[in-house]
């Protein structure tokens, strides 16, 4: 299970990645702070962020768990 | 593409002489998605194995893989409880000396949630499924997604025919699996578990490609198998089945330069040469609700991949 700020996207390529990133943010009860986003360690993630726009303000992205707890 | 399943299964049915019982709350066994699957099912090599199906409707599937298929004994469940019960039935009449192959999971079981379907399943060869693919109109968090999109449900999407579970998933309650994002949260759920309590197993799913073969494919690799398409029609769009969550997939891609990385695949002719988006069929069916509309079905297996 994945605790409710963070959402699994590994495996995804960028299309259901963005997908997922807007359909999660829409459901948050918390936008305080920004949504963990854990991403494929191959992930373009500067691509990533253009293709979010604004969103890219609200997520965090990183391929390992461990990073999230350094960054928040 | 593959060509037509040989034999049209109503047709298969009188030939014999038998016609499975197939109540409202049943999905329809003459039904193209279920011909197609038993064409997918005749190509993956189930002599002599072990099958599990997981949502086994009407039953017909069991009847196939045992008889014409050869498998040695068939498991199978389902979410709703009668139709175990009605498998079992069905069984006996369309093809009685097979009837003792199967041994059946009672009462409702989700995927394969039970102690007595977990314990089958790790004796199972290959799993078979055609579980559903699209996110139940009414969840709450899908129709936050959709209205941000400016997608409306068209009329009469939220009644529920007898066999809604057929056809929709409670979208939120998967969405833990990445897949879910574009509608194959379940079927990512399925492939999970079987990973974890079968990891030597095959699977042969079946699915409607209308979110493109290419995704589904990713969805086998990222979770351990290796896909290969075994058998695919174009079929009818059931009139009423709603589009509308294609259609939100797609505005919420516009402006993110990946529109092009994720267009839905219907078609206005049952040949499959005249490809629409969510939107054109979307567009289409606002002008016509009765407008024909097309899509693919494709049966896919899953190879495990080692690790
Ligand atoms: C499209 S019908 C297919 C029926 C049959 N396997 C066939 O191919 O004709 C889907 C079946 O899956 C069942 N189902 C839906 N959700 C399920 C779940 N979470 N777990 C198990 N079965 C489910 C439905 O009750 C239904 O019988």
């Amino acid at each position: 299970m994945q605790d409710s700020n963070t959402i699994d996207c590994n495996g995804l390529s960028p299309a259901p990645t963005v997908l997922r990133i807007m359909q999660a943010l829409i459901g948050r009860k918390d936008s305080n702070v920004p949504l963990n986003v854990l991403v494929g360690s191959d992930c373009d993630c500067a691509r990533l962020s253009v293709s979010l726009g604004d969103l890219a303000d609200d997520v965090q992205l990183a391929s390992n768990l461990r990073q999230f707890a350094t960054i928040n | 593409m593959f060509e037509d399943p040989a034999n049209d299964t109503a047709e298969r049915h009188r030939k014999q002489g038998t016609e499975p019982e197939a109540p409202d709350f049943a999905f329809d066994p003459d039904d193209p998605w279920t011909q197609t699957f038993q064409a997918g099912l005749e190509r993956a090599d189930l002599k002599g194995k072990t099958v599990y199906e997981v949502g086994v409707g009407t039953g017909v599937n069991l009847a196939f893989i045992l008889r014409t298929c050869g498998a040695a004994r068939a498991y199978g469940s389902d979410l709703d409880p009668r139709l175990v019960m009605l498998a079992e039935r069905n069984l006996r009449s369309l093809s009685p000396q097979h009837a003792e192959h199967f041994e059946p999971v009672h009462g409702s079981v989700s995927l394969i949630d039970t102690d007595d379907a977990r314990s089958k399943i790790t004796k199972t060869d290959v799993v078979i499924a055609c579980i559903p693919q699209v996110g139940e109109p009414n969840d709450l968090r899908l129709t936050a997604f959709r209205k941000a999109q400016s997608v409306e449900l068209p009329d009469g999407a939220e009644t529920q025919a007898e066999d809604h579970i057929a056809h929709y998933y409670p979208w939120t309650a998967f969405d833990e699996y990445p897949y879910n994002s574009v509608g194959l949260g379940l079927n990512e759920a399925l492939l999970r578990r079987i990973r974890q309590h079968a990891p030597k197993a095959q699977v042969v799913m079946n699915f409607g490609c209308r979110i493109g073969s290419d995704i589904i494919f990713e969805c086998f690799e990222a979770n351990g198998y290796r896909p290969e398409k075994l058998a695919s029609k174009i079929v009818h769009q059931h009139v009423g089945t709603d589009i509308s969550f294609f259609v939100a997939l797609e505005k919420a891609l516009c402006g993110t330069d990946l529109e092009k990385q994720l267009v839905c695949k219907f078609y206005a002719d049952p040949d499959g040469t005249h490809p629409l988006s969510a939107t054109d069929a979307q567009r289409l069916i606002e002008k016509d609700p009765h407008v024909d509309l097309y899509h693919e079905v494709s049966v896919i297996r899953g190879i495990p991949i080692e690790n």
